[in-house]
């Protein structure tokens, strides 16, 4: 899913290919997802000399954003209305993992019916 | 059942996985913990027919294994657990279960970000870059085992030795904090 996490080349700004390719284009009619568009209260805080700014964009679609300078890689994380739904609507947030053979499984694979979602590791 | 490995030890996993027939899943970047929060292993959430989450996240354990080293009785979750399966029991209303899982801090989001640059950083070959990314992810979330414990190894240190002594005497100290319920 484009909008679970996402690593990027990132100091701080991101290209409009970067943007498009975790998912968003921005459009007259705001940040866009397909038909989804979140508005942009100030076109100029988000985009500065062509570039889009990663926390102003982060903030936008109330995502978490780290960047780690030295690397020149930053991080950014999933949508906070996902797990808002889990811990406040008490709705499981759906996901989509790979198994071991490498399909995609998602939780709503298994809708309508009862599921017992285990977190385990090696560790 | 669906089994979520937050961990990218595929064959580790595999190993575990064998003559298992449920969905057994990779989750290497950890996107479950950040969307549960969950903050250890194992944790169990229930959720019902129609999404709902009847159970919140559940410090749960399958063998009695580790009920001496933790103390909690896997019989009475099992019992839980097939009295759910069984009859729709749960025992917890809606705001029990919201009351007790308790929202990610910035910092915890912040450690998870930071725990992916550092695997990102380590399969590039930068190791010291990932060193730095998984240290800071640990000062901001000292207590989540997704964090530290699951970074020990990724780093080449033993998560069953001595880090891991340390590491359960400071949860100790800190009154064991856990995003969800324990102790049935």
């Amino acid at each position: 899913m484009t909008n679970d996490t996402a690593i990027v080349e990132s100091t701080g700004t991101l290209t409009e290919q970067q943007l498009i390719d975790i998912g968003w284009e921005l459009r007259p009619e705001g940040l866009c997802q397909g038909d989804t568009c979140v508005i942009v209260p100030d076109r100029s805080a988000l985009v500065v000399d062509g570039a889009v700014d990663l926390v102003v964009l982060a903030d936008l679609l109330d995502r978490p954003a780290a960047i780690d300078s030295l690397s020149g890689l930053a991080a950014i994380g999933a949508h906070r209305a996902r797990r808002r739904s889990a811990l406040v609507d008490l709705v499981a947030p759906d996901f989509s993992l790979p198994d071991l053979d490498g399909g995609l499984t998602a939780l709503s694979d298994h809708r309508s019916k009862k599921r017992l979602l285990v977190a385990f590791s090696s560790w | 059942m669906i089994a979520v490995a937050i961990d990218e030890n595929t064959e580790a996993i595999r190993d575990f996985a064998e003559g298992i027939t449920f969905p057994v899943l990779m989750d290497p970047d950890h996107l479950l913990t950040e969307l549960y929060a969950i903050s250890n292993v194992p944790t169990v959430v229930m959720i019902d027919e129609n999404d709902r989450i009847v159970h919140p996240n559940w410090s749960a354990f399958g063998t009695d294994m580790f009920r001496e080293f933790t103390g909690i009785d896997s019989d009475r979750q099992h019992d839980r657990v097939r009295a759910w399966v069984g009859d729709g029991r749960t025992e917890l209303t809606d705001d029990e279960i919201r009351a007790s899982v308790g929202d990610l801090s910035v910092d915890e989001e912040q450690a998870r970000l930071r725990f992916r640059i550092a695997n990102e950083l380590r399969h590039r070959g930068d190791e010291q870059g990932a060193a730095r990314n998984y240290t800071i992810a640990g000062e901001l979330a000292p207590f989540d085992w997704t964090i530290r414990r699951a970074a020990m190894p990724l780093q080449g240190e033993d998560p069953f030795g001595a880090g891991f002594m340390a590491l359960y005497d400071e949860a100790q100290a800190a009154g064991r904090p856990y995003h969800g319920i324990t102790g049935y």
